[in-house]
């Protein structure tokens, strides 16, 4: 699976929360999905929606039914975030991605359980106060923690603070 | 006046109402050109608009796009699909903002004060409803401002508080003895009624006419003992009849030419002592007296306070004591350190004026630290300025277990970036002595530094400064993500591990 459309993702994240927008999207697809689950899990974003080109009215962020995907429409399908601000800051300010399409990273449980204690592990560097590390594993796109829990390694995807 | 303007008439007819639960307007509305990719995002909720609308790329945010962009394809523009021909823009314009009709003027000559309609009358000729049309934007969005106000009301949170009196008189005084009687027998006057008694007469009365104009003191001596006879006599009289009366009028209407216990409550309670005639204010705080009152300003000096037990006879603490609230002794127990000394030099035409500038920082050892720095030709004074700044400036700072900070932070002040790491118990502080004495005046005991870059000693107290103050807070950090925030090292081992 290609890991353009995270790289693409993280930046985008990024600049959507400097121009603090409420509502932004992203391309639907699977690697996507994944990742922006994992950011509404770890509290980053407050609501995912599967939508079209245009957004969802305001009051269905959470209720929307997402019309049926067929040929014709799939390539307009778009993941609409809701971001989140707290004392007029954004909850999610810096997505760094450490995995780029020229340099995959990986790390081993061993490793993982370093980086989240802060220590620097391979391309790794330790998470600070209220960071987050987001890794592709076989059970999915996890936080480290959640990586930790279950013993998975993976793809380190990308590093998330508010 | 645009955004007012349709929600005004809304109190006659729906209109308003009717547009927005309605279709949605044509693309008519975007006559200009330059608005042709909002009437397709606004229009697109109908198919058949939708089908109309010319290709655009999609809007991936919720917010209002500029309308800089070039768009990816070519748009129809609007004078090619006969949109903007004038036929249409008149028509649109009477369609969407009709003139009122007489009855509408008739329901707000009932509302509005005649210089009100005035106002409403040249405000509608003003605005030229095909500029509407032609430049303006009507939104209809799910996230447009819901704005419908004529601007009627006076909402207390959003507008300033009518001043309906005028304001105070700067040369109003105390009234003297004279004012005062004339303002009683005014007051009095107002009791006095009917053709029985009349108002009481005035001790002017009962001197002769060529008098009558002058003032008492300039009166002769047998005229106004005279005149002062005859209006004591008066008075008496007066009296006597009113004490007569007062049996049979007291059965019939007590209140009738006399003040009641409440009148005399009200006048000694609520008149003013004013010369001001009673002037009403717009605020029940009484006028405050003038910064430096004629007479009295620089008179008094600041005694020296019995609280300070003699620490402070010279008076250089007093300010600081009023604005932090901090006794001497407390101000005294401060530790203060001289970090940077440097010594400047103004080149003016008359020569070189050297001074020195310090700066100082300041902590009470226990979580609070503050950074002071001042300029003098004398550097004694520019340390005791820098030093007194510095407490003045004192903050608190967040501290981990009353030891360290809660993460590694990292600053830059022009060309110094200075990093700092939390460390566990027993560390020490192994920083650069600077960092060393900020962290003692702080009360940090387990930190480690790195000033990479630039090693300039104001700039990297600067720095550290600024980084130890703007610490994130952890819990609003987990509040804002909606988690929970649990220090395990307070929970294994019963929490006795600090």
């Amino acid at each position: 699976m290609g890991i353009n459309s995270i790289t693409n993702a993280c930046a985008h994240l990024q600049n959507a929360s400097k121009a603090r927008l409420g509502l932004t999207s992203l391309p639907n697809n699977k690697y996507n999905l994944r990742l922006c689950l994992a950011l509404h899990r770890a509290g980053f974003i407050s609501s995912v929606t599967r939508g079209g080109p245009h957004p969802p009215p305001a009051d269905q962020l959470l209720t929307l039914e997402p019309e049926p995907v067929t040929n014709e429409n799939v390539a307009t399908r778009r993941l609409w975030l809701g971001l989140k601000y707290w004392n007029n800051e954004p909850v999610l300010r810096n997505v760094k991605p450490i995995s780029k399409p020229s340099r995959l990273v990986t790390a081993s449980v061993d490793e993982l359980g370093k980086v989240a204690r802060g220590f620097q592990a391979g391309h790794v560097k330790g998470l600070n106060l209220g960071e987050c590390l987001f890794v592709s594993t076989d059970r999915g796109v996890l936080e480290v923690r959640e990586a930790l829990e279950r013993k998975v390694g993976g793809l380190v995807l990308c590093r998330v603070s508010g | 006046m645009s955004a007012a303007r349709p929600a005004a008439r809304s109190i006659f007819s729906r209109r308003l109402a009717a547009a927005v639960s309605g279709p949605a307007p044509s693309p008519l509305l975007a006559a200009a050109p330059s608005t042709t990719r909002t009437s397709s995002l606004s229009s697109s909720s109908t198919p058949a608009a939708a089908a109309t609308a010319p290709p655009t790329c999609h809007q991936f945010h919720s917010s209002a796009q500029l309308n800089a962009r070039r768009p990816r394809f070519k748009n129809v523009r609007a004078a090619e699909m006969g949109l903007v021909n004038d036929k249409k823009i008149v028509q649109f314009t009477r369609q969407k903002f009709p003139r009122y009709s007489f009855e509408e003027m008739a329901e707000l000559e009932k509302r509005y004060s005649p210089e009100q309609m005035e106002s409403l009358k040249a405000g509608e000729f003003a605005i030229n409803p095909r500029d509407l049309t032609v430049q303006g934007r009507l939104r209809t969005d799910p996230y447009r401002m819901p704005y419908i106000d004529d601007f009627s009301d006076i909402q207390p949170i959003i507008d300033r508080r009518p001043r309906r009196q005028p304001p105070p008189d700067p040369m109003a005084r105390f009234m003297n003895m004279d004012e005062f009687t004339n303002d009683l027998v005014e007051w009095a006057g107002k009791f006095v009624t009917g053709p029985v008694t009349g108002n009481l007469k005035k001790l002017v009365d009962f001197v002769p006419k060529e008098y009558k104009k002058v003032a008492e003191g300039e009166w002769p001596g047998d005229v106004r003992d005279r005149a002062r006879a005859s209006f004591n006599a008066y008075i008496q009289a007066a009296a006597a009849r009113g004490a007569k009366g007062d049996g049979d009028m007291a059965a019939r209407d007590s209140s009738a030419g006399s003040p009641t216990d409440s009148d005399i409550l009200e006048y000694i309670l609520e008149r003013s002592a004013w010369n001001d005639k009673g002037l009403n204010a717009n605020s029940s705080l009484a006028p405050a007296l003038p910064n430096k009152v004629p007479g009295v300003a620089g008179l008094y000096k600041n005694a020296i306070d019995p609280d300070d037990k003699g620490m402070d006879d010279t008076g250089i603490y007093q300010d600081l004591k009023r604005r932090t609230g901090m006794s001497v002794q407390e101000i005294m127990d401060i530790t203060v350190k001289v970090l940077v000394r440097r010594f400047v030099t103004n080149q003016t035409r008359l020569g070189k004026v050297q001074s020195t500038a310090i700066l100082v920082i300041a902590g009470n050892r226990n979580g609070w630290l503050g950074m002071g720095s001042a300029k003098s030709t004398e550097p004694a004074v520019a340390s005791e300025k820098a030093k007194l700044l510095a407490i003045r400036n004192m903050r608190p700072i967040r501290r981990y277990e009353n030891r360290t900070i809660y993460g590694a932070l990292e600053e830059k002040v022009s060309g110094s970036v200075v990093q700092l790491f939390p460390r566990p118990p027993g560390f020490g502080l192994r920083v650069p002595h600077r960092i060393f004495e900020m962290c003692r005046a702080a009360g940090i005991q387990d930190l480690s530094a790195k000033i990479t870059r630039s090693r300039n000693p104001l700039n990297t107290v600067k720095a550290a400064y600024e980084a130890l103050l703007n610490q994130i807070d952890p819990d609003e950090l987990a509040r804002g993500r909606g988690k929970k925030l649990i220090d395990v090292r307070k929970v294994y081992y019963g929490g006795a591990v600090y």
